[in-house]
C-alpha cells in the first residue's frame, strides 16, 4: 500500500464505523474492495492488518449488532471474507433478510469451511467429521439444523451454502461432508411440497460435478432420478438439462433425462400425428410422465414448458455432450407442427390437436422459441420432404401479415441458417436447386417486407439480403433470381428512409449489391450514371446525414470499395479519398473520425506497402528497408490533405481518435525515415510535444500555414514530433488517474459531510 | 395464497439503477433496467442472475417495461437483451422509444472512448434490442397476454416519462417511475386515476424535502449566469445530451431575449438538432404553454443559442458553453474544462449529480487541485456551482400522488434509506397503509385477497331493487342469498331458485330458547303482559297474541308455561325460524330483562 493511501485510511475507517455518518454511495465501497483485493495480492492480509490497526478496529466495530446501514455491513463481511478471519456472527447474519447480505454471509461461511478443514485436515481425509475442527463443526450443525428447518428460506440459505462449497472445494473431506449431509437433504424430497427446488437442483448438479466424491457409492445417482421423476415437468427440465451436461454420467440415467426433455415434444406430435404416421418422439418408452391433458391445463403452463424445453434442446444440441443419436426427423417435425400450430395452418386431426390449435394460435413466445430452435435444428438437415416443410413454413411465416417484427426477425434468421446448410452438400457447392426454388418464391416476400410501415422489419430485411449478397452474390443463379425481382431497387430506395437504422442497413445492403455488381439500375457501358450515383449518393449521405450510423455505414463501404479496388474508386482514387476526407474531418462522431483514419490508413498501406513488424528478436539484424515512397506520392498526401488531417486527429478531444492517428503518422514516419530531410524543426528531432508543434505551425513560425505544406516540411514536423510519448500516453485510459485509490480515499473523505443535497440527485 | 411479490435489484434504498422486479398473479414483470454511471465493469449492471439462478430469462419474465429513458432506467437494457439473452417483449412510450437509443448509443461511445473497453454493448446490439420494443401510448390498455395488462399515465420529469399500472385479474401495481407532480418550463405535471392499486411503487429521491419554488432556483442560476459574462468570464455547463439541458436553454434563451444579450451561447455536439426534432415530433407530451405557443413559435428553436465548434473554446471574451457528457468524465466538456479551469473570472454549472471517481464529482467535493494525467496537477480557479435542476417530485408531491392513487401499500425506491424511513412514517400515519422500503436483494410479500367473480341472478338483483337500493358502483353491498358452484362458475341466486335448480325440498330450521320470569300470576296472563310489553317495544313489527294464548312477532312464537317446580317462576318459550335469528336473538335478551311492573 502506498504510504499516501495509509495516511488516508484511518480517517476512512472512522467515517465507514460512524453510523451517523453518510457513506457517498455504494460503488465506493465496491471499488475499495477492489482496491484490497489488489493488495493483497502483493501483501500479506496478516501484515496489512497489523500495520493499519484501523481495519480490524473497523471490522469489530461494524460486526457488532448495531444500527449499521446494510451496504457497510455488507463491505465489512466481505472484507473479512477477503481477510479470511473471525467467524463469531454467523448466526446473526444469516437471518439477514437482504439477499445480498445473505449472500456475503454464505460465501464467507464457506471460505471458513474450506480454510478450517485446509489447516486441520492433515490427518486421514476420510475420518469422522466429528472429529473436525470446532469451528467447521459448528458450521455442518448450522447447516444441518438449517436444511431441517420449516422455513424455506432457511432451508435455501443451506442449500446455497453447501452448493458454493462442494462447488469451490474438491478436497477429499466434501466426501464426508455429502456423506453426513445427504440423508438430511434427501428428506427435503418427501416433503410436499419441496421446498427451494432450484436451489435444491443446484446443490445435485453442483455435487454431480465434483471430481472427488464416487457416486455410486453415495447414491447421488438415485436421488437425481428420483427427482427427476418427482418433479413437475417445467421443474425437472433444468435438472434434466443440468443432467445431460454432466462429464460422468450412467447411460441410464442419461437417457432418462432425455426423455424428460423430449416429452413435452412428443405429447405434441402425438397429437397431432394421424396414426400411421412418421415415427415420432419416445415411441417406445413405456412411463410417459407428461400426458397431453397436463400439457394442455393451462395456456401458461403449456406456453411456459414448450419455450422451455425448446430452449433447452437447442441448448443441448450445441453443445459436445448432446445425446447421440439425435433424433433429429422427429424433432424437426416437432418443430415445424409448432410453428404451424401457431400460424393457424395445422390441420387438427383430433380433439386434441384441435385444443393445442386453440392454445398455441397466434401465441408469438412459443413462436420465437421454435424459430430459433429450427434454425439450430439447419446443422442436421433432414430428408429432403421434411426439409422441403421447413421452407414452406418460414415462407408462410414471413409472408404472414400477422407475424410480429420479433417474428419476422427471427424467422429471416432460421431462412439464412437454413441456406447456409441446404447447400452444404457433398456434391456441389451451390445452392440447391430446392433453395433457388425457394428464393424465387422468396424475394417478392422480401420485397414487401423493405417496404413494411415497421422500421424493424425494413431493417431485418436489409440484413437478411446483406447476407445473402454476402454468402451468393458471386453465383450465377442467385444472380438471376435477384436481378429478376425489384429488391435492390427497393433497397435503393431505403436510402432515404427516415429511420437513421434502416438508412445505414440501406447503405450496408446497396454496397454489398453494387459490390457485387447487383445494383438496382443494370450498369451496361451505356449508362455507367446508376453506378457513379451511388457513389454520390453516398457521398451526401456522409456529408448531411444527421445520424452517426448511417455515415459510419458509408465509411465502412467506402473502406471495403477502396480494399478492394472498386470500380468507382480506381477511376480517382485521390479525389474518392479527399472528398471523404473533407467530409469526415467536419464530423462531430469520432467513430466517424476514427473510421476516416482507418481509410486513409487503407490508402497508405496500398500506396506504401504493409507496416513493418517490429519483432523484439530481430533487433541488431539489419532491417529490410521498404523502398522510400515516390515523392509525388508525398506531394500527394500534403494535396490531399491526408497529413493535416492526421495531424489534428493526434490532439482530438476524443482518445480513440488520437490514438488511432498517432499510430498513422508512426506508420507514415516509418515508411518515409529514408527519404532525406534537411529541414527541422525544433532543436531535438523526436522530441517536441505534439501541442507545442502544432502550436507554432498555428502561429505561422514557420511561414507556412496547414495545408498549404509541401512534403519536406511535412518529414520535418514528423520527426519532430514525439509520437512514442503520446502513444504511450493514449494507450491509457482517460481515466487512470480517477480511477486510483488515493483519488477513491480523497473523494469518499471529500465528500463526508457535505452536499448531501447533491447525493438524493439522480440524473 | 395470491400474492404479490417485489424484489428490487437496483434502487432499493439507492438511486444508483433502477431495476425492480415484480411478481403478480404468477406474472413476472421488471419494471426499469438500469445501469450504473459509478461503475466501470459488469457491476454497473444489475445483477440478473439473483432472478434466474437456474433458468432463461426469457422464460422467467413475461415482460419488462421501462418508465424513461434516463440511463439509470434504461441503460442495462442492451446488456440483458442481448448479452444476457431475454428475448420477450419491452414496453416504453413512444419518446421513450425514439430517444432511448440515442442516449445509449452517446454513453457507449463515452464508454469506449474513454476506456476503450470491448467487453461492452455495441451500436448492433442496441439496434437489436430496440426491436424488441412495443412502444405504447397514454392511457392505453395493453394486453401483454390473455391475463397481464399494463397501462402508461403521464409522469412529467422528462419527455415520454411514464407511471404504469400493471393489472392482472383483479390486482394491480403501480409503478411510478421517476416523476414530478409540479409543471416545469416544458413539461406538465404527473397524473394518475383514483386507481385503488394492491401496491403503489413510488420513487423517493426527495422524500424529505419540500423543494424551494423553482423560480428561486432559476433566478439564481441566471444570476450567476450573468453575473459571469458581464465581468467578461466563461461559463461552462456540462449536460446530458437530452433532458435536463432543454429546459436550461429554454430559460436562458428567454432571458437573453428578454435582457437584450449578445453574448454567444453555445451547445455542443450537433445534439440541439436533434433534440428539437424529438420535442416537435412528440409536442403532445409538453406542457400546455408549450404546445398553446407552437403555431406561432416553436420554443424549441432556438435564437440565441448556436452550434459549437472546438476551436471556440479558444475565443476571447464571454460566452456560455453547454457541453457533453454531463459529469466531465470525458470528451468535449472535459477539454473545455481544462481549458477554462486556471481562470477565476469563469464559471462551470453543474446541474446534476456526478459520480464518484468523474472530475465533476471531485470539484462538486470541494477538491480543487485535481491530478490529470501525466502527473500534470490542474489548479480549479473559476467557481464552481452546483444547481440541482433535476424533476423529481418532493415529499409533498409523494403524498400528493399517494392520495390521489388510493393504493392498498406503498413501497419505496430510488431514494436513501433514512429519508424513506421519514417517509414511510409519514406514509403509514396519514394513510393508514402499510409501506415497505425493501434493501437491494430483498423480497417483500404482500398477501393479496383472491378474488372470486361471482353471477348474480337477475331475480335477486331485482329483489333488491324492489326494496330500493339501487346499487352503486365502487360502494360494498351486502346481499343475501344462495351460492351455486358449479362447472367452475360461482352464481348467486335466491334460495328459492337454488332449491328448484337443485331439486330440493325445503326444511325449516327452527331455534329455541327458555326464559326464567319471576312471576306468581298465571300463565294466560303473563302471556298478556309479555303481548302488552312486545306491543309498546316493537312498533314496527306485527305482534299477535293467537286465541291459544301464545304471542307471535313475525315468525317467532312465545308461549308461557308454568315451572314445575317454583309455581312463582313462569318459563317462557321462544322459538323462531333461522330467518329471523336477528329478531329472534333480539327478542330473547328483552325478555330476559323482564317484564316492566304492572300499573296495578
Amino acid at each position: 500500500m502506498d504510504p499516501e493511501c495509509s495516511r488516508l485510511l484511518p480517517a476512512l475507517c472512522a467515517v465507514l464505523a460512524d453510523p451517523r455518518q453518510l457513506v457517498a454511495d455504494d460503488t465506493c465501497l465496491e471499488k475499495l474492495l477492489d482496491w484490497f483485493k489488489t493488495v493483497m495480492e502483493t501483501e500479506s492480509s496478516l501484515q496489512l492488518l497489523q500495520d493499519h490497526p484501523c481495519l480490524m478496529e473497523l471490522l469489530s466495530h461494524v460486526l457488532k449488532p448495531q444500527d449499521m446501514s446494510p451496504r457497510v455491513l455488507s463491505f465489512a463481511l466481505r472484507l473479512v471474507g477477503i481477510f479470511a478471519a473471525q467467524e463469531d456472527c454467523f448466526q446473526y447474519l444469516q437471518g439477514d433478510p437482504s439477499l445480498f447480505v445473505a449472500s456475503a454471509a454464505s460465501q464467507l461461511l464457506v471460505h471458513i469451511l474450506a480454510l478450517a478443514m485446509q489447516g486441520g485436515a492433515s490427518g486421514s481425509p476420510t475420518r469422522e467429521a466429528a472429529a473436525w475442527p470446532v469451528c467447521a463443526q459448528k458450521i455442518v450443525n448450522h447447516v444441518e439444523e438449517s436444511l431441517h428447518s420449516k422455513a424455506t428460506p432457511q432451508v435455501t440459505q443451506a442449500l446455497n451454502v453447501l452448493t458454493t462449497t462442494f462447488g469451490r472445494c474438491h478436497s477429499p473431506w466434501t466426501r464426508v461432508l455429502w456423506e453426513r449431509l445427504s440423508p438430511s437433504v434427501a428428506c427435503l424430497f418427501e416433503r410436499d411440497p419441496i421446498p427451494a427446488v432450484h436451489s435444491l437442483m443446484d446443490l445435485l448438479l453442483s455435487v454431480a460435478r465434483s471430481p472427488v466424491l464416487n457416486f455410486s457409492a453415495c447414491g447421488l445417482w438415485e436421488m437425481l432420478a428420483q427427482t427427476l421423476n418427482r418433479l413437475s415437468p417445467t421443474q425437472a427440465g433444468p435438472l434434466a438439462l443440468g443432467t445431460l451436461k454432466l462429464q460422468h454420467c450412467p447411460q441410464e440415467l442419461r437417457t432418462r433425462a432425455f426423455s424428460v426433455l423430449l416429452q413435452p415434444l412428443a405429447c405434441i406430435l402425438k397429437a397431432t400425428t394421424q396414426a400411421p404416421g412418421p415415427p415420432g418422439l419416445l415411441d417406445g418408452a413405456a412411463d410417459s410422465l407428461l400426458t397431453v391433458d397436463t400439457l394442455l391445463s393451462s395456456k401458461s403452463t403449456c406456453v411456459g414448458l414448450l419455450c422451455q424445453t425448446l430452449a433447452h434442446l437447442e441448448e443441448l444440441q450445441m453443445l459436445p455432450q448432446c445425446p447421440s443419436p439425435w433424433p433429429q426427423v422427429p424433432l424437426l417435425g416437432a418443430a415445424v407442427t409448432i410453428l404451424r400450430l401457431c400460424d393457424g395452418s395445422a390441420d387438427p386431426s383430433s380433439s386434441v390437436g384441435g385444443r393445442l390449435c386453440g392454445t398455441l394460435g397466434g401465441c408469438v413466445r412459443v413462436q420465437r422459441a421454435a424459430l430459433d430452435f429450427l434454425g439450430t435444428l439447419s446443422q442436421g438437415m433432414g430428408p429432403l420432404e421434411l426439409v422441403l416443410e421447413v421452407f414452406a413454413v418460414l415462407l408462410k411465416t414471413l409472408e404472414s401479415p400477422e407475424s410480429s417484427p420479433m417474428v419476422l426477425k427471427k424467422a429471416f434468421q432460421a431462412t439464412l441458417r437454413w441456406l447456409q446448410n441446404s447447400h452444404k452438400t457433398p456434391s456441389c457447392s451451390d445452392l440447391s436447386a430446392d433453395a433457388l426454388l425457394f428464393l424465387g418464391e422468396l424475394f417478392p416476400i422480401l420485397q414487401k417486407r423493405l417496404c413494411s410501415p415497421c422500421w424493424e422489419v425494413r431493417d431485418s430485411a436489409l440484413e437478411f439480403l446483406t447476407h445473402l449478397i454476402r454468402h451468393w452474390g458471386g453465383q450465377a443463379d442467385f444472380r438471376e433470381a435477384l436481378r429478376s425481382s425489384e429488391v435492390p431497387a427497393f433497397a435503393h430506395q431505403l436510402l432515404q428512409d427516415p429511420e437513421s437504422y434502416v438508412r445505414a442497413s440501406a447503405v450496408g445492403a446497396a454496397g454489398q449489391l453494387s459490390t457485387r455488381g447487383l445494383q438496382a439500375a443494370p450498369t451496361s457501358p451505356e449508362n455507367p450514371q446508376a453506378q457513379q450515383g451511388l457513389l454520390m449518393d453516398l457521398m451526401h449521405i456522409l456529408s448531411t446525414d444527421s445520424e452517426g450510423f448511417p455515415r459510419r455505414a458509408v465509411l465502412r463501404v467506402f473502406t471495403e470499395w477502396l480494399r478492394d479496388g472498386h470500380a468507382d474508386v480506381v477511376q480517382d482514387t485521390e479525389w474518392f479519398v479527399a472528398t471523404v476526407l473533407q467530409a469526415v474531418s467536419r464530423d462531430l462522431d469520432w467513430e466517424v473520425r476514427v473510421q476516416g483514419l482507418e481509410l486513409a490508413q487503407v490508402f497508405l498501406i496500398q500506396a506504401m506497402g504493409q507496416p513493418s513488424l517490429r519483432c523484439p528478436y530481430t533487433v541488431g539484424l539489419p532491417e529490410a528497408t521498404s523502398p522510400s515512397p515516390h515523392p509525388e506520392f508525398l506531394q500527394t498526401l500534403c494535396r490531399l490533405p491526408l497529413f493535416e488531417f492526421a495531424f489534428c486527429a493526434l490532439l482530438d478531444c476524443d482518445r480513440p481518435v488520437a490514438q488511432k492517428a498517432c499510430d498513422l503518422l508512426l506508420f507514415l514516419r516509418d515508411k518515409t525515415s529514408s527519404c532525406s530531410g534537411t529541414q527541422e524543426v525544433g532543436d531535438n528531432p523526436s522530441s517536441a510535444s505534439v501541442e507545442a508543434v502544432l502550436q507554432r505551425w498555428r502561429e505561422g513560425e514557420q511561414g507556412q500555414l496547414l495545408g498549404d505544406l509541401d512534403p519536406e516540411a511535412m518529414l520535418a514536423i514528423l520527426r519532430s514530433l514525439d509520437l512514442e510519448g503520446l502513444q504511450d500516453k493514449l494507450a491509457k485510459s482517460s481515466d487512470h488517474v480517477e480511477k486510483s485509490p488515493q483519488s477513491l480515499l480523497q473523494d469518499m473523505l471529500a465528500t463526508v459531510g457535505i452536499l448531501e443535497e447533491n447525493e438524493a440527485d439522480c440524473y | 395464497m395470491p400474492e404479490i411479490r417485489v424484489t428490487p435489484l437496483g434502487a432499493g434504498q439507492d438511486v444508483g439503477r433502477s431495476c425492480i422486479l415484480v411478481s403478480i398473479s404468477g406474472k413476472n414483470v421488471m419494471l426499469d433496467c438500469g445501469m450504473h454511471m459509478g461503475y466501470n465493469d459488469d457491476r454497473r449492471f444489475p445483477d440478473f442472475s439473483y432472478i434466474t439462478q437456474s433458468g432463461r430469462l426469457t422464460d422467467f419474465l413475461d415482460c419488462v417495461i421501462i418508465s424513461h429513458f434516463h440511463l439509470d432506467h434504461c441503460g442495462a437494457l442492451p446488456y440483458f437483451s442481448e448479452m444476457v439473452g431475454y428475448d420477450g417483449p419491452i414496453y416504453m412510450t413512444h419518446p421513450t422509444q425514439a430517444i432511448c437509443p440515442i442516449l445509449l448509443e452517446d454513453y457507449r461511445k463515452i464508454a469506449v472512448d474513454k476506456k476503450g473497453e470491448a467487453n461492452f454493448f455495441t451500436s448492433q446490439m442496441i439496434k437489436d434490442c430496440m426491436k424488441k420494443v412495443v412502444a405504447v401510448h397514454l392511457h392505453q390498455t395493453v394486453q401483454v397476454d390473455d391475463e397481464l395488462e399494463i397501462k402508461a399515465y403521464y409522469a412529467g420529469h422528462v419527455l415520454g416519462a411514464a407511471m404504469f399500472q400493471i393489472k392482472v385479474g383483479s390486482e394491480s401495481v403501480v409503478y411510478t417511475g421517476d416523476y414530478n407532480m409540479t409543471p416545469d418550463r416544458h413539461l406538465g405535471a404527473a397524473w394518475i386515476d383514483k386507481c385503488r392499486p394492491n401496491l403503489l411503487i413510488t420513487e423517493s429521491t426527495y422524500a424529505t424535502t419540500i423543494r424551494d419554488s423553482k423560480r428561486c432556483r432559476e433566478r439564481d442560476f441566471l444570476k450567476k449566469v450573468h453575473e459571469t459574462v458581464e465581468r467578461g468570464g466563461k461559463v461552462l455547463i456540462p449536460v446530458f445530451a437530452l433532458g435536463r439541458a432543454q429546459e436550461l436553454c429554454i430559460l436562458l434563451e428567454t432571458f437573453w431575449e428578454r435582457m437584450n444579450l449578445k453574448v454567444p451561447i453555445y451547445f455542443s455536439t450537433g445534439l440541439t438538432e436533434k433534440a428539437n426534432h424529438y420535442y416537435k415530433l412528440f409536442i403532445t407530451w409538453t406542457n400546455q404553454k408549450i404546445r398553446k405557443t407552437f403555431v406561432q413559435r416553436n420554443m424549441f428553436e432556438f435564437k440565441h443559442i448556436k452550434a459549437f465548434d472546438r476551436t471556440f473554446a479558444d475565443n476571447p471574451g464571454p460566452m456560455v458553453v453547454f457541453a457533453t457528457p454531463g459529469m466531465l468524465h470525458a470528451g468535449q466538456s472535459l477539454q473545455i474544462f481544462r481549458k477554462w479551469a486556471g481562470n477565476e473570472k469563469n464559471m462551470v454549472i453543474m446541474p446534476g449529480y456526478c459520480v464518484q471517481g468523474t472530475v465533476g464529482h471531485k470539484i462538486l467535493s470541494g477538491q480543487r487541485k485535481l491530478e490529470m494525467e501525466g502527473r500534470q496537477v490542474l489548479e480549479v480557479k473559476m467557481q464552481v456551482e452546483y444547481m440541482s435542476f433535476s424533476a423529481h417530485a418532493d415529499a409533498k408531491g409523494i403524498m400528493q400522488l399517494v392520495g390521489q392513487a388510493e393504493p392498498e401499500s406503498v413501497l419505496l425506491v430510488h431514494g436513501e434509506a433514512k429519508k424513506m424511513e421519514f417517509l414511510r412514517q409519514k406514509i403509514e400515519q396519514e394513510f393508514r397503509v402499510s409501506c415497505y422500503m425493501p434493501a437491494n436483494g430483498e423480497t417483500v410479500t404482500l398477501p393479496t385477497s383472491p378474488s372470486i367473480p361471482v353471477g348474480i341472478s337477475l331475480g335477486l338483483l331485482k329483489r333488491e331493487m324492489v326494496q330500493g337500493l339501487l346499487p352503486e358502483a365502487k360502494k360494498p353491498r351486502l346481499l343475501h342469498g344462495t351460492l351455486i358452484m358449479k362447472d367452475s362458475s360461482f352464481r348467486l341466486v335466491s334460495s328459492e331458485q337454488a332449491l328448484k335448480e337443485l331439486g330440493l325440498a325445503e326444511h325449516q330450521l327452527r331455534f329455541t330458547c327458555r326464559v326464567h320470569l319471576q312471576d306468581t300470576r298465571k300463565e294466560q296472563e303473563t302471556a298478556l303482559r309479555v303481548y302488552s310489553h312486545l306491543k309498546s317495544t316493537l312498533k314496527d313489527h306485527c305482534v299477535q297474541h293467537l286465541p291459544d294464548g301464545s304471542v307471535t312477532v313475525e315468525s317467532i312464537l312465545i308461549q308461557a308455561a308454568a315451572h314445575s317446580e317454583d309455581p312463582g317462576t313462569k318459563v317462557l318459550l321462544v322459538s323462531w325460524t333461522y330467518q329471523d335469528e336477528e329478531l329472534g336473538s333480539f327478542l330473547t335478551a328483552l325478555l330476559k330483562n323482564g317484564l316492566p311492573q304492572a300499573p296495578s
